[in-house]
């Protein structure tokens, strides 16, 4: 199983060396419903990947089931609909755990008291997290339960369609783009990309192979929020969760923030994405590949092998 | 800077200066001068007297210019510190006669309903980038409306901003926007949200601009205008529209006697909006007797004030509060700060080196729309 994880590519063009080393022939799968309207616009993408690109199409399929089928649009809204509310109630429980942690750590102790104090915060932090991943798992399941997929004449001729198409490619390119769109496409087409089947990701694509899929800007025009779970992604890469445009959009230098954040995902490894990176995974349990930038444990950005 | 150094000063200690040395100087540094934390202001004409007009609290107004012995070139200089922006005109005197205009050396402009002005900006000072037009920048769409009003009783006007790929099955917010004409006017929200909308700052939004009927009196706490606002104007749109059908996506917005509309009609209807954008809201009071020397339209104000202040509410979440603290207003803007904050609402209070005009709240617009609905930063990682 080759996975190749790669930096944003806007400045730092790395995807058609990427594409060269996995030394295969046929056509590219690119799954770019992160674009969302601009999913057709590939020409740039397609030109990197040597003029093999075959687009999935998952956003234009999207669009097409919602109109082909009530039942199933119905249930999608209101399930979109039930995730912002979840979502938003995520985010007061989450921001008055944060803001309980940073204040435990910044309280004098006298005593000692103060390392249990801040352990039963992030414990906190982590059952809030925990609390939203097993409500939206409730929330898919009544999806499921009100508009099965396999119910749906629509979902399952583009899945198949899907599939087939996966078939006939030797290698799958996800990019980046608008991760929520990214995540709700795959799981809507049910995409698994066979283990055989080398992929190359970058940005929100890196972040849809992991199994959680973690939001975080800390330089966002209004005030700073915490990383948030939002949802699970393919799992490809399990034990990890990435973080692209990191020095862009994390607090790098910030290393009580980092270790909160850490100690927040003890079961993952947080991998940072910059421009350039070029991270080359050849199975699960292999481990991470040397030079690979993490935080550690005590928030420090540490690089693998060195 | 030490004021010696000041290039009026230069000018002046060369002691008697002929035409033509006045006309380089002029043409060099225009007017204002900015200087470090300085502004110096020319004015040249015949005149008896002239002077700087602005409504900066704490400086002079008038600021009396300073006639150049035996030339036509007038200065006055003041204080200007980082970051400000002061609208001024100019006003001379021929014998009893009084003259205002825009500085004739100073060609920058502010436009409000009241007409235009001159702005100086001091050192520091810097439109934000977010104003322009962005060709970058898809634009949303405005459509006019006349909606019948039971209790305005008249066909009320409103322009409805509906966001660039506006789609029948998303939801969005609603921002009602008291001066609506004025804020698409003379504040370029329009521009403005195509903007923070295209750079994932602020969350698509569908904004009514609503223009007020008879402003002074509809504005302030008028039962009326309140009722159009949440029993007529939102459930229309909801009906029409795919609003997010919930408080915390309803706002409303104004400035000046526009945030007295916005409060007084949250407070009549609690609960039913989930937060307010207060502009250099005109939150006029007293502590004791009725003496609040605003004049006869701001009674109704100072009465709903006084009333709210004795007995506070919490009829929304969240108050983004905006004020310049050259404005008369900014003492009663940071006294309601306190007030909102202990009846249980979370406040967001910014204040700028600005005056009560529409480009100090053009400026605002950003942080405010942005911290009011965050846009989906976070979930674009390309």
């Amino acid at each position: 199983m080759t996975t190749i994880l790669l930096g944003p590519q806007r400045f730092t063009t790395t995807v058609t060396p990427a594409l060269r080393s996995l030394d295969v022939d046929g056509p590219v799968a690119v799954i770019n419903p992160g674009w969302e309207e601009r999913e057709s616009d590939d020409g740039e993408l397609g030109a990197l990947l040597d003029g093999r690109s075959r687009n999935l199409r998952l956003h234009e399929r999207l669009v097409a089931v919602l109109a082909e089928d009530e039942r199933f649009a119905a249930a999608a809204l209101a399930l979109r609909d039930r995730q912002d509310e979840l979502r938003a109630f995520y985010g007061i429980r989450l921001r008055c755990a944060m803001d309980a942690v940073a204040l435990v750590q910044h309280r004098s102790s006298l005593h000692g008291v103060r390392g249990a104090a801040v352990d039963a915060a992030i414990d906190a932090v982590r059952d809030v997290d925990s609390w939203y991943a097993a409500q939206l798992k409730e929330l898919y399941r009544e999806l499921e339960s009100a508009a099965p997929a396999e119910e749906s004449e629509s979902i399952s001729r583009h899945r198949e369609q899907v599939a087939d198409e996966l078939r006939e490619c030797s290698a799958v390119v996800l990019p980046g783009g608008h991760v929520g769109s990214l995540v709700r496409a795959l799981r809507m087409f049910g995409v698994s990309v066979p283990a055989q089947l080398p992929v190359i990701a970058w940005s929100a694509g890196a972040m849809a192979l992991t199994e959680r899929v973690v939001l975080f800007h800390d330089f966002a025009p209004h005030e700073a929020s915490s990383p948030e779970v939002y949802d699970r992604g393919l799992g490809r890469l399990p034990g990890l969760a990435v973080f692209p445009h990191a020095k862009r959009r994390l607090r790098l230098d910030d290393a009580e923030a980092m270790q909160v954040l850490a100690r927040r995902f003890p079961d993952l490894q947080l991998v940072l994405l910059d421009g350039g990176t070029f991270l080359r995974f050849e199975d699960e349990d292999g481990g991470l590949p040397e030079g690979t930038r993490v935080v550690t444990s005590e928030g420090r950005v540490a690089q693998v092998g060195s | 800077m030490n004021a010696g150094q000041l290039a009026i000063n230069r000018l002046r200690e060369r002691g008697p200066v002929d035409r033509p040395t006045i006309d380089r100087f002029v043409a060099r540094h225009g007017s204002p001068i900015i200087e470090g934390e300085r502004a110096t202001f020319l004015f040249r004409g015949e005149v008896d007297q002239a002077f700087v007009r602005h409504r900066v609290v704490g400086l002079p107004d008038p600021l009396e210019m300073r006639r150049f012995p035996d030339s036509d070139l007038w200065a006055a200089t003041t204080l200007l510190p980082e970051g400000s922006r002061v609208e001024y005109q100019i006003e001379v005197r021929r014998g009893d006669h009084y003259e205002r205009f825009n500085d004739p050396l100073n060609a920058r402009l502010a436009h409000s309903p009241m007409g235009s002005s001159s702005v100086c900006a001091a050192v520091g000072y810097q439109v934000p980038d977010w104003v322009a037009h962005d060709p970058e920048a898809r634009p949303g769409e405005i459509l006019e409306e006349s909606v019948p009003s039971a209790a305005l009783r008249r066909d009320q006007p409103v322009k409805i901003y509906l966001p660039a790929r506006f789609a029948t099955t998303l939801r969005y917010p609603l921002v009602i926007v008291h001066d609506g004409e004025d804020y698409l006017n003379f504040a370029a929200m329009k521009t403005i949200l195509d903007n923070l909308i295209h750079r994932l700052d602020v969350e698509p939004l569908v904004v009514a601009f609503v223009p007020p009927g008879d402003r002074l009196k509809e504005y302030p706490d008028h039962a009326p205008h309140a009722r159009f606002l949440a029993r007529e104007l939102v459930p229309l749109l909801t009906s029409r529209l795919p609003l997010v059908d919930a408080p915390e996506s309803r706002a409303l917005l104004g400035s000046s006697f526009g945030g007295v509309a916005s409060l007084s009609t949250a407070v009549r209807y609690p609960g039913f909006f989930g937060s307010l954008l207060l502009q250099s809201a005109s939150l006029v009071f007293t502590d004791i007797g009725f003496e609040h020397g605003g004049g006869p339209y701001f009674d109704p104000v100072v009465k709903f004030v006084n009333r709210y202040r004795a007995r506070p509410t919490r009829p929304v979440g969240r108050i983004y509060m905006t004020c310049g603290v050259y404005e008369p207003l900014i003492t009663p803007n940071r006294s309601m700060v306190p007030v909102f904050r202990g009846a249980g609402m979370t406040v967001n209070y910014a204040e700028a080196r600005d005056g009560h005009n529409w480009e100090n709240w053009r400026d605002r617009l950003g942080p405010g729309l942005s911290w009011l609905f965050p846009g989906p930063q976070k979930f674009v990682y390309e």
